[in-house]
């Protein structure tokens, strides 16, 4: 199976993510040919024919998205890269904004030009210090080389580029709580309706979309939808970039064209599980995608239809492997210590569930499980399954309930034994 | 917050107009950088620039994280315990920090140097186990990489 | 119109409602805590989630756009499930403080806990403990444990006071109501309505902390008589049957609270906190005896010496009162209107330190009934030197100088408190203030309202409305 590149297309070096590199690659001749050549409407055109779904988690179509905004109405509309990157296990857009910060700032230039965007941001969470280091460079250097600003390679279009950091919340990967924090308040996820693309920053029509799904508008607009399609699966065209850490043993970033085998991937591209051990579990794409068993990913491709159908989600990309021997009941209680931590607090089941399931996980581990327990994290992750104002309360539905599915007799054991049945600790380490 | 007003217009010229409310994060950020945690004379002083609602301010800065209004040691030693870190041993290295800077995530050493916390996913998951040190991220640590970098931090 | 179906019932909704809108707008009870007709939508507590036919999930009905067509179900298996889930989600980390609570009985957790749930708590882990008796101001007391986070006070703070006071600190389930660090709750004149529309015992005025529980009280209906504005209030007080006579008969008559009585043409559902301190202005030490030159006499006698004066009166002046009522200031007109001449009479000025004036609620004009006086007496008192030749002056209520008085005129005064200038009247009487008796303001937009009477009059006490009429009986003996 051809295993193409899209992104990772060059050797990363000390010097491959500056301008002059990248334009030795060939960077910024197609924003060239976008404003000389093209109209706003022919570029969406072919963002939309590509067929390329978002790569944040939700995967909904970008042209789709882009489609809601009503060119010539008068009013700002603004565009925003998501670079909060928060979802545990996923750290592939820090690959671009590190490696290849001008592939975004290129492709966010001409998406502003589709969308008749005239200020751009991107959101990037606090915590990142080169990376946006990269990034500040690089959009300096884009304004020096007239790329970005007003009349942009002299012609009528301007756009200018803010990098806007976040200060520490996982919430503010919801690219509604993410404007509410561009706007200086307090991120709180909105209720919908009405839709961002409506209604967005400071209540003007705004595009949000990941840096991975942006970061590809370059190449479907240089080399043609069809050419994107040609990659990939019909439903899902092009690659991804996954993720991988946990019990592997050449974890990081990797570009995978859509429909790659999984188990080839584990086993041959990253080195199989660490230690020499065997395959217990893999988390698809981020903690909030539902734990499959190593029986469950042997025949998959890494194919979000194939995934959906399997019952989880490649989600973020942020694949987490994990080896035989690891406590699942412990691993959860690590997941809903951060979802109770991260809960904004606005709605009630989110609020007060995760509290609720954090004290639960907790009290099980400490060996004072009730055998409701079980029932009772079922029950909570119900109450929080498409009813709470953002995705937060399903994703931690989705990791307790995954969890639960595979692994029910480890909290069995837990409860009525008032231990784990495997290693005291996550490393899996022979001691303790 | 005086001495940062010129930096201060020159960050909001960069902002569309009506976008004055968006300056309470990176100034914040700023504020804090230059004082290491945010008083409230601050405080004052931005609602005076900006003109935005003293409570506004004072929401952003209890919900974010990384934002303080009390000061901390000089290195703020920020250990990850989420998943990935955790599957390599950010117990131990969280353990080995407790005993190593004889202080409990949240406390800061009698000396003024060290403050210790643990923190979620700091997407460098790759790289595990990840310890941030101010705004520094140190990859694949073990106990004896942290023993030899704490000693360089006076 | 767009045509929704609730319930299968077909209704003609307004275009651009919310189901909640429309629901209410046709007398169908959808549940909420974080709604309010009158502040945006939060869209966060989640127990008005219903559920549209064919979709196997609920929905938040508040945030719910009308739209032709739409066919929603609000009490169906699945959303009655969903919401006893809320319920016990909501009742999780509730102190359940119901018996030292001051909000039990009009407390709508306590509704919907009994209308929608009924279980008990299917936690066996500690409740999240919080903050009680936080100050939040002077008037207000926050218990955090009780608060269910709904915002309401929050926004009300932001869109109708817009003194910004109020917000959400911390996050997750350790998040807190809090004022704004400089105070701003003490400074905002509306803050007493976050009282009101907190939907459970987490905000409450300290001047009616632990002083009643609910069900003993009733309200009465009246207008507050603060400002010009004239906002409908209740006056609180205790039932008839839950008298407490043997504790302190004085608890029998006294004012509980005051809470604002919706009135969409006039003040909405809110007041302003002078509004809530009317105890302060209505309970004041009474006059309870007529007096001449302050010696106690009978009302009877008192009257017809007032009477005599009036007749050999040459120069009467009345300075009539601007609190008077509707009815007392036409019985007034009536009785003794050509006999007088006679001025409209400011009783209350701005108080230091008061709200003069706002776009909200707020009148410069302190007194209830400046309208309907000055449309019966077209003269107002401008507090200049009265004619030398007045010699009688009647001062009916209270804000008159008696110092202007020309040497020699005789005084007569009616009045409902306790002054020092009562003892020196030539003839002063005790009258009745708005809680005692029926009657009608008029507000500065020209609106009507009634006021109703909560408390019995003493004997001794005169109507004013009854008392001009007695007043313009001549005692002259007829020849």
């Amino acid at each position: 199976m051809s295993n193409s590149k899209l992104l990772m297309t060059f050797p990363v070096s000390a010097t491959s993510h500056t301008l002059v590199e990248y334009r030795e690659r060939g960077g910024y001749a197609t924003l060239e040919k976008v404003l000389r050549q093209m109209t706003p409407t022919q570029v969406s055109a072919e963002i939309t024919a590509s067929g390329i779904q978002g790569r944040g988690g939700a995967a909904f179509p970008m042209g789709r998205k882009w489609g809601v905004v009503h060119l010539n109405d008068g009013q700002p509309h603004y565009l925003c890269a998501n670079a909060d990157e928060g979802e545990p296990g996923t750290f592939k857009d820090r690959w671009i904004l590190e490696n290849a910060p001008h592939l975004l700032v290129e492709s966010m230039v001409i998406a502003a030009y589709a969308l008749q965007v005239r200020n751009a941001f991107v959101y990037i969470r606090g915590e990142f210090d080169l990376p946006y280091r990269r990034l500040a460079a690089a959009v300096d250097e884009a304004y020096q080389a007239g790329y970005l600003g007003a009349r942009i390679l002299g012609t009528d279009v301007s756009c200018d580029l803010v990098i806007y950091r976040g200060a520490g919340s996982y919430v503010c990967g919801e690219a509604s709580a993410l404007l509410t924090s561009i706007e200086g308040r307090k991120p709180y996820p909105r209720n919908r309706p009405p839709r961002l693309t409506v209604r967005g920053l400071y209540q003007r029509p705004t595009v949000v979309n990941n840096v991975e799904t942006l970061a590809n508008i370059v190449g479907i607009v240089a080399n043609g939808a069809q050419a994107f399609r040609a990659v990939g699966t019909a439903k899902n065209p092009g690659t991804r970039l996954i993720s991988i850490s946990g019990h592997i043993s050449r974890p990081g970033v990797y570009e995978i064209e859509v429909g790659y085998p999984w188990s080839k991937f584990i086993h041959e591209d990253c080195g199989g599980v660490s230690g020499g051990r065997q395959l217990k579990a893999v988390i698809p794409g981020g903690i909030s995608t539902k734990v499959l068993t190593a029986a469950e990913i042997e025949p998959l491709h890494l194919d979000n239809q194939e995934v959906e159908a399997a019952g989880s989600s490649l989600g973020s990309g942020g694949m987490i492997v994990i080896a035989e021997g690891t406590c699942m009941v412990r691993l959860l209680q690590v997941m809903l210590r951060f979802y109770h931590h991260e809960s904004c607090g606005q709605c009630t089941p989110c609020r007060e569930g995760m509290g609720w399931l954090h004290r639960i996980i907790d009290r099980v581990v400490a060996g004072d499980g009730r055998p409701e327990d079980i029932e009772r994290l079922y029950q909570i992750s119900a109450w929080n399954d498409g009813t709470t104002i953002c995705g937060m309360g399903d994703a931690a539905g989705y990791a307790t309930s995954g969890v639960l599915n595979k692994f029910r007799d480890e909290f069995e054991y837990f409860i009525d034994n008032k231990r784990s049945r495997l290693h005291g600790n996550l490393e899996c380490l022979a001691s303790s | 917050m005086k001495h940062l007003v010129a930096e201060f217009d020159a960050i909001r010229a960069r902002f569309p107009s009506g976008f004055d409310s968006s300056l309470v994060v990176p100034f914040l950020r700023r504020i804090q950088e230059d004082r290491g945690y945010v008083a409230d004379s601050d405080i004052d002083a931005l609602v005076d620039y900006l003109r935005v609602p003293r409570i506004q301010i004072e929401e952003v800065l209890s919900y974010y994280t990384q934002f303080r209004r009390k000061p901390i040691g000089r290195w703020h030693v920020q250990a990850c315990r989420n998943v990935s870190c955790s599957l390599l041993g950010a117990d131990r290295i969280v353990d080995h920090l407790t005993q190593k800077l004889r202080i409990r995530p949240g406390e800061t050493t009698g000396d003024g140097r060290f403050t210790l916390s643990t923190v979620e996913c700091l997407a460098s998951c790759g790289t595990a186990p990840v310890v941030m040190i101010n705004e520094t991220c140190h990859e694949c640590v073990t106990p004896q990489k942290l023993d030899a970098l704490l000693e360089t931090l006076t | 119109m767009p045509r929704i179906f609730i319930n299968g019932q077909p209704i003609d909704a307004e275009p651009q409602h919310t189901v909640m809108e429309a629901a209410r707008a046709n007398g169908i009870v959808i549940p909420y805590f974080c709604w309010h007709p009158q502040l945006s939508i939060a869209g966060s507590c989640r127990i008005c989630a219903i559920q549209i036919e064919d979709r196997s999930w609920v929905e938040i009905a508040c945030n719910m756009p009308v739209s032709e067509g739409l066919r929603v179900l609000t009490d169906s298996d699945q959303v009655k499930t969903y919401r006893k889930s809320i319920m016990q989600l909501m009742t999780l980390n509730h102190p359940v403080d119901c018996g030292i609570c001051d909000k039990a009985g009009e407390c709508t957790l306590q509704d919907y806990h009994y209308l929608y749930n009924g279980a008990p708590s299917l936690s066996r882990d500690v409740k999240v403990r919080s903050t009680k008796f936080h100050p939040l101001s002077e008037r207000i007391v926050l218990d955090n444990e009780r608060c269910i986070l709904c915002s309401r006070c929050v926004r009300f703070t932001r869109e109708i006071s817009k003194s910004n006071a109020l917000g959400i600190i911390q996050r997750g389930d350790a998040s807190l109501v809090r004022a704004a660090e400089d105070r701003p709750l003490d400074a905002d004149p509306y803050s007493d309505n976050v009282i009101d529309i907190c939907p459970v015992g987490a905000l409450l005025s300290r001047s009616f902390l632990y002083q009643s529980r609910v069900w003993y009280l009733q309200p009465t209906p009246s207008i507050c008589p603060g400002c010009a504005r004239g906002c409908t209030v209740n006056i609180w007080h205790r039932k008839a049957e839950w008298k407490l006579n043997a504790l302190d008969p004085a608890k029998n008559v006294r004012i509980e609270r005051v809470t604002p009585l919706e009135n969409p043409s006039v003040n909405g559902p809110w007041i302003c906190n002078k509004g809530r301190d009317l105890k302060q202005i209505l309970e004041r030490p009474r006059a309870e005896h007529a007096m001449q030159k302050g010696g106690v006499v009978d009302l009877a006698t008192a009257i017809r010496s007032a009477r005599r004066l009036i007749d050999h009166a040459a120069h009467p002046v009345a300075l009539v009162s601007n609190w008077g009522s509707n009815e007392e200031l036409a019985a007034f007109s009536q009785a003794l209107g050509a006999r007088f001449t006679t001025f409209v009479k400011h009783d209350w000025a701005a108080q230091p330190g008061e709200p003069i004036e706002d776009d909200l609620l707020i009148r410069a004009d302190k007194n209830p009934n400046t309208l309907a006086a000055r449309a019966l007496f077209p003269t107002v008192d401008d507090g200049g030197t009265l004619d030398g030749a007045t010699d009688l002056v009647l001062v009916w209520g209270e804000g008159f100088d008696f110092e202007r008085v020309p040497r020699g005129a005789a005084i007569i005064f009616l009045n409902a408190y306790v002054q020092p200038e009562n003892g020196h009247a030539d003839v002063f009487i005790p009258v009745s203030i708005q809680t005692e008796r029926r009657g009608h303001y008029t507000n500065f937009q020209g609106t009507v309202g009634a006021f109703e009477p909560c408390f019995p009059k003493k004997p001794s006490i005169a109507d004013a409305e009854a008392l001009f009429a007695s007043l313009a009986i001549s005692e002259v003996e007829p020849a």
